[in-house]
């Protein structure tokens, strides 16, 4: 089964571990993920104001481009672009006005075909039609959790892991509704259902510093450390994440973190992809674990799952 | 000492901007600060949240934009979700840096990331702060 996906452009560039382990671990639901022709970065932040209307113009030319193709559906993994597809693909189906105007944009596009070099133009507007999921919510309401129990062959058995929700996934809620914003489950869920066991502790949809960690780069290290000390003292063995930006600041930043607050010792951060794959028997030099700076090796235990969990 | 509690006349055409630009009605706020209380960036700052947000209302555009506040939000939108009154605060603080000098210095322009720290960062990273404080 062929399903739209897109990647973004950190997972083509500084964090192929994300985009790689996604694959892998589709592959083996034997789902194949498909990028729409031509896609671009989508502007990875949201314009907020109410005139910046062409920030609207790439993550729905992208979306139109799924149209295109005949998906009704895409799924994205980086937090950042959920966050601009999801609520960008809310405002051209709510406001009338941006519609307009986006769409007076994205008309006249020219598009060649790379093979027959035909030209297109002249593009229908688009109004909405795709739906943008996280793959998160693909695997829980399309994929689902018995079937992903199915396949697993190795057993993480009972692994303390915390689930780092971060900004983007979950804020704002009228528009994301992604899940609830004070006590969000979904990414719990997906851990107890691949063998671990999902560590609860305050800071998990607290900030990680964001883009402050280029401008002020000791407020986030401070930020990531909260949510880091936070996860260890629940008893977390690791920390599971969706953004790059979030792996960044919360494993590159480790070093920083350690020599600045004495008591924090390291723990290891993961994608949610890299947790799933391994539980299908993904092989390890699949997993991108050489982008990390804190050792990931620990978690990967190599014990077969004995039997199919119900 | 007389306190001004309420904007003059002169001043509305800066409250109005900021409404329009964000979307959001900045009169709504009564100051109970729960958007500076779930602030993660709260202890960096000269001026709070919700004090932006009064001085927006009294039209003190001056003050407003001097702050250092405006490069400390991280637009993670927890003010947001805990306003009583729905304000969206992160709307509010980008409006205010949408009406900052267009010929003036970038807060965070592409020359102060030097070669060897933007091989390491992710590229979502530069795209946002660049979006977020350069002009």
């Amino acid at each position: 089964m062929k399903l739209h996906y897109y990647p973004g452009c950190t997972l083509k560039q500084k964090t192929t571990a994300l985009d790689i382990s996604t694959r892998e671990a589709m592959r083996r639901l034997d789902i194949e993920l498909v990028e729409p022709e031509g896609w671009t970065c989508c502007g990875a932040e949201y314009p907020l104001t109410e005139e910046k209307i062409v920030g609207l113009a790439a993550p729905i030319r992208t979306l139109r481009q799924v149209r295109e193709e005949g998906g009704d559906v895409v799924v994205t993994t980086c937090s950042f672009c959920y966050s601009v597809l999801k609520r960008a693909n809310k405002a051209i189906q709510d406001d009338p006005l941006k519609r307009k105007r986006v769409n007076a944009y994205l008309r006249d596009d020219i598009q060649i075909d790379p093979l027959t070099k035909e030209r297109t133009t002249g593009f229908a507007d688009y109004n909405g039609e795709v739906k943008v999921l996280h793959l998160l919510e693909y695997l829980r309401d399309t994929v689902g959790y018995p079937r992903i129990r199915e396949r697993i062959t190795r057993d993480f058995r009972g692994l303390p892991v915390a689930a780092y929700y971060g900004c983007r996934l979950l804020r704002p809620q009228k528009e994301m509704a992604f899940d609830e914003p004070d006590s969000p489950h979904i990414f719990e869920d997906f851990l107890e259902a691949v063998g671990c066991a999902a560590v609860d502790y305050p800071f998990k949809q607290e900030c990680c510093g964001s883009y402050l960690s280029v401008s002020l780069p000791d407020a986030a290290t401070e930020a990531s450390y909260r949510v880091l000390r936070s996860a260890k003292m629940s008893g977390a063995k690791a920390i599971t994440v969706t953004c790059p930006l979030c792996f960044y600041n919360l494993d590159h930043r480790q070093e920083v973190i350690k020599a600045a607050y004495l008591d924090f010792s390291g723990l290891p951060v993961l994608f949610f992809s890299q947790i799933l794959a391994w539980a299908l028997g993904v092989d390890k030099k699949l997993l991108g674990l050489g982008e990390h700076t804190v050792p990931a090796d620990s978690v990967f235990s190599e014990t077969p799952a004995t039997e199919v969990r119900s | 000492m007389r306190v001004k509690l309420k904007a003059g006349r002169d001043k509305r055409k800066f409250i109005e901007r900021i409404e329009e630009l964000s979307g959001e009605n900045v009169f709504a706020c009564y100051q109970c600060g729960r958007c500076s209380a779930g602030c993660p960036m709260a202890s960096e700052m000269d001026l709070l949240p919700n004090q932006i947000i009064r001085l927006v209302q009294m039209g003190l555009e001056e003050e407003v934009l001097r702050s250092k506040t405006l490069f400390l939000c991280a637009s993670c939108f927890t003010c947001e979700s805990r306003c009583p009154k729905g304000i969206d605060m992160a709307r509010v603080m980008e409006a205010v840096r949408h009406i900052l000098d267009p010929k003036g210095k970038d807060a965070f322009g592409p020359g102060e990331i030097s070669p060897e720290l933007a091989k390491e960062l992710p590229q979502q990273v530069m795209v946002s702060i660049f979006r977020k404080f350069a002009k």
